[in-house]
């Protein structure tokens, strides 16, 4: 393993689990230099740009990769050896998935990252040192059948932290899509309501759309106990069909008597170590009649950048989302998403996956 | 120049004359449709149906010679009003406009009337061509009463030249325009209406999003002969709804490419084809269906194809200054930086891939790629240069565009151009032309293959007895 980064990914592990606010600059151009050292498909990048750590004194101009270059190339620092777990995006069927390449010490720095900023979100009672004991419930399949899910992987590490409680209802469907075990989560959610235990469901926007057509199809609502939350993902990639956030929301509120401030949206994909989330539950900036912004934790910064000029865009501007997450120690930490969001002071709107303008001669566009 | 073209040269506000004129708020009804349907047949039945091709070829010929002067107060408007609107630069449509009306002149129409009707007054009376006459035969043909055109919208040209065939058919027309998209035809249609109202009273243009069940209802069912552009899913949608003994023209959706041989790549020829390469990449953005997505370079020139693409980035970014390509929607700036992404990391993986492009924009962009496979571009001036051994192999190449392929553009000697061109067309290319002139297809053109105005009419033949 090399000792630079095993040393570097156990500081941060112990700076983020100790509360200790980072100095991000330093600490982004240290890493910078490892990455540039260590991960050879992406000093070529740099090197084709004319960037390297000598050129670079500012976090902010640290070269940022493309998603998609996840799929191409084996964008990591470790020998093929040393990998113990991959992370896939969940793309469409026949797509080529992004490949995130782990090992033990940075499956332990990424544990390490989502927990703290997931309690502070989902759970700020406890956080806040006063443990409620809601009963999570994941809507996706368990690690064992979903092994390349950095999103199931996050789940299994909430499972274990003390005094958790999480169930995965979930399955791996023929077709390798993922489905929901429907009779179990309605049975889940009749014995909460019937215990009055609270409940924090969490899954994908598809996972919900099955829990919630199935409640529909039997006619069936809830209304879960005070207390009982909801965190939402991802897309649909042609899952379910596919609804709006607000309709997302309002059917969640409609069957399982959710409120929308009591439902959190998290933003985190399999080529980071860290996650965003729009707001705590429960807290006042959670209404509904807000725009809801999404942050990351102080180890994770965000450059919105146009997509036409490749320049940083004004508050208030769309543009590309980039991110830097120190905890992406042996990949890349500057990434470049496909997903166009809102530069907001306190952090930023999420307006979705960038609609790639497919290909098109002149007889496409008469709509 | 008739004097009613003297009137508001400075100010040229266009009035609510034709249902596209009225305010987008303002809602149309499937009444409203059939009635302006039913108003535009009796004009035409007034006005157009007996009209001397003569007469129409004159209204023409002027209409275009006064768009081509730069105080034309709808050409000023066209660029003043074009580059919000449309998206392109006052300097891309100067040109595509240029091209399209120069086209034209009377000897032009002529030259097409002749071409597939076979006779130059064959719209005016029974006529026999040399060959009919031996046989004791004539014939006339008739143009639809009502035609409709479902326009596209993405360049004007073609509604342009629906309407300029639909006028030498004599037929009644509406036009329905894509959202946002008719304001050359609008345009064009108000200076007919300058020049000669009877016949600007024969066209209808509106415009409303594409499936809206009750209006294109209303409008198919009055009439009798349909065109349209559009994806194979909107064709297919189209085609359901026009009535069964009306006549439909689909246009479906084609792609194009460029070859260049190794023979025109040396000294004095090389600057030229680049030159042309960049016409036809900077032509209406790229926008068109003739527009080319790659260029094959053949190997063996004093250039080779990496070589070609970097000249090729050096003349788009020389036309930048000289012809801009403007603004894009924020949509089309993702697709263009999402894709040079990619091809940024496999240059820096790989000597088979090189890009070049603007510098903080998305102006264009270059990519060259040794794997011949043809690729869609994501247009707006971002092209693929990729070398092949020869003709054939470049081919075998776009064998996944085999039959959805227009133009190929072409840059070959002189004495090739006839093998060229045989090997084009047994491969099923339905238009060989020269690198250049790819987006300027001449009145003539037939369009998918397909006679441009003779599909548009119903033959009548009279046979005497001997």
């Amino acid at each position: 393993m090399i000792a630079e980064l095993t040393s570097f990914a156990e500081r941060l592990r112990q700076n983020i689990s100790s509360g200790v606010s980072v100095e991000f600059n330093s600490i982004a151009l240290e890493l910078f230099e490892l990455q540039y050292r260590f991960n050879i498909a992406y000093r070529r990048i740099c090197d084709a740009r004319g960037l390297n750590p000598t050129r670079v004194e500012e976090w902010s101009r640290i070269p940022a990769v493309p998603t998609a270059a996840f799929k191409e190339l084996e964008l990591t620092c470790l020998s093929s050896e040393q990998r113990t777990a991959e992370f896939h995006s969940s793309g469409t069927t026949g797509q080529q998935p992004s490949r995130h390449f782990h090992c033990a010490e940075s499956l332990s720095l990424y544990e390490a990252s989502l927990w703290p900023w997931f309690e502070n979100h989902l759970l700020p009672e406890r956080a806040g040192g006063c443990p409620p004991h809601p009963r999570l419930i994941a809507l996706t399949p368990p690690p064992a059948a979903a092994p390349h899910s950095s999103l199931v992987h996050m789940f299994e590490t909430i499972r274990r932290q003390p005094g958790v409680q999480l169930e995965f209802l979930g399955r791996v469907d023929g077709d390798g899509g993922w489905g929901l075990d429907l009779e179990s989560a309605i049975e889940g959610l009749q014995s909460a309501a019937a215990k009055n235990q609270p409940v924090v469901l969490m899954g994908t926007a598809f996972n919900f759309v099955h829990l919630l057509d199935g409640l529909t199809e039997r006619n069936l609502s809830f209304s879960l106990p005070s207390g009982s939350r909801v965190m939402e993902t991802g897309g649909y990639k042609g899952r379910s069909r596919e609804l709006s956030k607000p309709e997302l929301h309002h059917v969640i509120s409609e069957r399982l008597g959710i409120l929308g401030a009591r439902i959190v949206c998290e933003y985190g994909m399999s080529e980071l170590s860290s996650q965003a989330y729009d707001g705590a539950v429960g807290s006042t900036h959670n209404s509904e009649l807000q725009t809801r912004t999404f942050q990351f934790p102080s180890w994770c910064r965000v450059k919105i950048i146009s997509p036409e000029t490749g320049r940083e865009v004004a508050e208030g501007a769309v543009g590309l989302i980039h991110l830097f997450d120190l905890a992406n120690v042996f990949s890349v930490m500057a990434v470049q998403t496909e997903d166009l969001g809102v530069r907001r002071s306190d952090g930023f709107e999420m307006l979705g996956r960038a609609v790639a303008t497919e290909p098109r001669g002149c007889s496409l566009m008469a709509s | 120049m008739p004097d009613c073209w003297r009137r508001n040269l400075t100010t040229v506000n266009l009035p609510n004359y034709f249902l596209a004129d009225l305010p987008p708020a303002a809602t149309l009804s499937a009444s409203m449709i059939t009635e302006a349907c039913q108003s535009l047949k009796r004009n035409r039945q007034q006005y157009l149906a007996t009209r001397t091709t003569y007469n129409i070829v004159q209204v023409i010929t002027v209409l275009a010679g006064e768009w081509l002067r730069e105080d034309s107060p709808f050409r000023r408007m066209a660029l003043k009003h074009g580059p919000t609107q449309l998206g392109f630069s006052r300097e891309t449509l100067t040109r595509g406009l240029d091209a399209f009306f120069r086209e034209l002149t009377a000897q032009r129409i002529e030259a097409l009337v002749v071409a597939e009707l076979g006779h130059r007054q064959r719209l005016d009376a029974f006529s026999s061509s040399d060959h009919e006459g031996q046989q004791m035969r004539a014939a006339i043909v008739t143009g639809p009463e009502l035609m409709v055109h479902v326009a596209a919208g993405n360049l004007p040209n073609p509604a342009l030249t629906s309407m300029v065939l639909g006028l030498l058919a004599r037929s009644a027309q509406f036009m329905k325009c894509a959202t946002g998209t008719s304001l050359l035809p609008r345009l064009f249609a108000h200076s007919l209406r300058e020049i000669e109202p009877k016949m600007a009273s024969c066209l209808e243009l509106a415009e409303w999003r594409g499936g809206t069940a009750q209006l294109e209802e209303a409008l198919f069912a009055e009439s009798d002969c349909v065109t349209a552009t559009g994806s194979d899913e909107t064709l297919a949608s189209i085609r359901q709804k026009v009535p069964a003994g009306a006549r439909f023209l689909g246009y479906g959706h084609r792609v194009s490419f460029a070859f260049v041989s190794s023979q025109v790549l040396s000294g004095f020829y090389l600057d030229r084809v680049i030159s042309r390469a960049a016409s036809d990449v900077t032509a209406w953005n790229q926008l068109g269906c003739l527009s080319p997505h790659v260029i094959y370079v053949e190997h063996g020139g004093d250039a080779d194809a990496k070589y070609f693409a970097a000249l090729l980035a050096d003349e788009l970014k020389a036309r930048e200054h000289t012809e801009p390509r403007g603004a894009v929607p924020e949509a089309v700036s993702v697709g263009i930086t999402s894709r040079r992404g990619i091809y940024d990391i496999r240059a820096a993986h790989s000597p088979e891939t090189q890009l070049w492009h603007s510098e903080g924009s998305t102006a264009w962009t270059v990519v060259y790629e040794a794997d011949a496979r043809f690729q869609l571009s994501c247009l707006n001036r971002f092209v693929y240069v990729k070398p092949v051994r020869n003709l054939e192999e470049a081919l075998q190449s776009a064998d996944s565009v085999r039959n959805k392929t227009s133009t190929v553009g072409v840059a070959v000697p002189e004495h090739t151009l006839g093998e060229v061109g045989a090997a084009l067309a047994r491969w099923g290319a339905t238009r060989v032309c020269p690198l250049g002139k790819m987006q300027e297809p001449p009145l003539s053109w037939r369009h998918d293959g397909r006679p441009a105005l003779a599909d548009l009419l119903r033959w009548t033949d009279l046979e005497f007895s001997g």
